[in-house]
């Protein structure tokens, strides 16, 4: 034990040793620490950065790791206003050193982020207190900050939550459409979205348009597929007095009312070839003529274009024009169906829960193991929209607490399909298994061996699991043809 | 000709710490090297691409600012704004500098970023 404690104090001294040998080398005359100090040491030895600053915020001290954390070597820092070397987001308001200054009171724990020499923004807690002398005079103030981008790292992988306007989700797919999303909308490109009906490509279209420079200016949504051709030709460009049997007067278009904004045209593989020509007319020059007008008009509107068609089949098969899909195709982002994201949906339900909560007056505080049980053993055909409908039926029948199976809509209270209501993992389980081999049953036409391998089991495993969840088959089934 | 206009973020008379959450510019408009035209403006957009765009609406062509993240300048120059960054100093000494065509200048630029300023002056 004695040797050991020997090894600990040789250790110390060589450690002291080059701190001093260091501090020599930088020649800081002006630290207010004497060498033979002990707290000296100990402040050049820890890894949060302290510097100490004099009534006039000039920094008077710099310690080694805040040499590291910045990136400024203490002899540039010394002498310097603390605000251009801390250069963190509190200065100009809410200075913490200010305020113990001002107050005497000490600020612990409290979260900033500074910009270092290279331009990182780097997340810290800093904490504040008086520096007095040795006469108990206040000389100044201490400030001691902690590096916390390695938490802040790690917190955001933990949670695996990303953001961006009303688009939520944690999925490495839709993590790529963040990442790109701030760019993507900053520029001026036409964008085609791509995606099945309901994974939410007008919400990712308004997104674009709410992080755009054209974001005070009008997002006008219009779907292709939902207005015959005369008419959407009219609602698109507008209409000159007398341009048909009924036009009284000038109607300005779709476009006319986007001025300056952003027009998202859903479903636009549903557009038919003539109104392709004036559309790609549009992309192309940045003009367009009104029903029965003579005179062109200009058009600053960026177009995002939506669909749930490949567009690339539909060029093939001759029903889009090459042109205009070159002229749509700028920046694609394809969205993923919620099936293939099924990480998001705790994530979804938590958001369309508090949603409705904020907007019903009610205090519902999430779904019951049960219902998330079946909520993911799902593979929703109609997406985030069918989820979402889901979700508020529930709020129709439940008033606050948890929604349980009995809140679902009754096209899911398939009895046998949910779990039961005891709240046991392994019925949930078990409950689940039936689902998802029931699913994938339909899907192979009640083909078993296709349907095990879509489930990577064997045959055998799943008749053995058929028989012991008691899941009837049809009389007639894959294994029939003809 | 029109004018060049030119902003600084600034604070308490001098350039702001951070530009990211400055809250107050002064615009300069510059014809032939003098000031034709000077007003103050309040920043209060925090999200990053808001704060660009307000700028690039202001017909904004040079910023001058300290400290600013990667991120925001990036997205500056996306709106085809020229960035002198990292500058410390008054604000007067800055625009006289600035007006000299002096900057980036060493005498002005913050504590570890001398590297960077000879980088801009080459």
């Amino acid at each position: 034990m004695g040797r050991v404690l020997q090894k600990c104090r040789f250790l110390k001294n060589i450690k002291y040793h080059k701190i001093m040998k260091k501090t020599a080398e930088n020649n800081e005359p002006r630290l207010p620490f004497s060498a033979s100090n002990p707290t000296k040491i100990i402040l050049e030895s820890i890894s949060d950065g302290v510097f100490t600053v004099d009534r006039e915020w000039r920094i008077t001290s710099f310690n080694r790791a805040a040499e590291e954390i910045m990136g400024i070597d203490r002899r540039e820092a010394i002498g310097r206003l603390c605000s251009e070397v801390f250069r963190s987001s509190m200065c100009e308001v809410d200075c913490a050193l200010r305020c113990t200054l001002e107050t005497g009171a000490p600020i612990i724990n409290r979260s900033a982020f500074i910009v270092d020499a290279r331009g990182r923004r780097i997340p810290i807690s800093l904490s504040t207190a008086l520096l007095r002398n040795e006469k108990g005079q206040v000389i100044g103030g201490a400030e001691t900050f902690r590096d916390l981008s390695l938490v802040e790292e790690l917190r955001k992988e933990l949670e695996g939550r990303f953001q961006a306007g009303d688009l939520v989700s944690r999925s490495a797919s839709m993590r790529r459409i963040f990442d790109v999303l701030p760019q993507v909308a900053a520029s001026d490109s036409t964008v085609l979205i791509q995606g099945e009906t309901g994974t939410g490509k007008e919400l990712l279209a308004r997104t674009l348009h709410n992080l755009s420079p054209r974001a005070i200016k009008p997002f006008i949504a219009i779907n292709c597929g939902a207005l015959p051709d005369t008419l959407l030709e009219s609602e698109l460009f507008g209409y000159k007095a007398g341009a048909f049997t009924g036009a009284d007067r000038d109607k300005p278009g779709r476009f006319a009312l986007a001025e300056g904004g952003t027009m998202f045209l859903d479903e636009i593989a549903e557009v038919s070839p003539a109104l392709q020509v004036r559309l790609l007319r549009v992309l192309q020059e940045r003009v367009y003529e009104p029903l029965g007008g003579t005179i062109s008009i200009k058009a600053n509107v960026r177009i995002i274009a939506a669909t749930n068609r490949n567009l690339e089949v539909q060029v093939k098969k001759g029903l889009f024009r090459q042109d205009l899909y070159y002229r749509i195709n700028v920046v694609r982002m394809e969205l993923p169906p919620l099936r293939k994201r099924k990480e998001d949906i705790p994530l979804l339900v938590d958001h369309f829960i508090s949603r409705f909560n904020r907007t019903q007056g009610k205090s519902i505080s999430g779904v019951s193991s049960q219902v998330m049980a079946f909520l993911m053993a799902y593979d929703y055909p109609g997406n985030i929209r069918e989820l979402e409908n889901i979700i508020e039926y529930a709020f129709v029948l439940c008033n606050q607490g948890l929604i349980e199976p009995c809140h679902l809509p009754d096209e899911f209270v398939a009895r046998d399909l949910l779990p039961p209501r005891s709240g046991e993992i392994a019925t949930a389980i078990r409950a689940v298994e039936a689902q998802t081999i029931r699913q994938a049953l339909q899907r192979n036409h009640f083909n078993r061996l296709a349907t095990a391998r879509e489930l990577g089991i064997h045959k055998s495993t799943l008749f053995r699991k058929i028989k012991s969840l008691g899941i009837s088959l049809p009389e007639r089934d894959g294994r029939y043809r003809g | 000709m029109f004018p060049m206009r030119t902003a600084l973020a600034i604070w308490n008379g001098r350039i702001s710490p951070v530009f990211d959450v400055s809250r107050q510019i002064l615009l300069l408009d510059i014809e032939n090297g003098t000031i034709v035209a000077k007003s103050s403006q309040r920043l209060d957009e925090h999200d990053p691409v808001r704060r660009a765009a307000r700028l690039s609406e202001m017909g904004v062509e040079t910023l001058l600012c300290g400290a600013i993240s990667k991120p925001l300048a990036n997205l500056l120059t996306a709106y085809g704004i020229k960035i002198i960054s990292f500058i410390a100093g008054n604000v007067e000494e800055v625009i006289s500098a600035y007006l000299a065509g002096d900057l980036p200048n060493p005498t002005m630029v913050m504590p570890g970023c001398r590297i960077r300023c000879r980088k801009l002056r080459n």
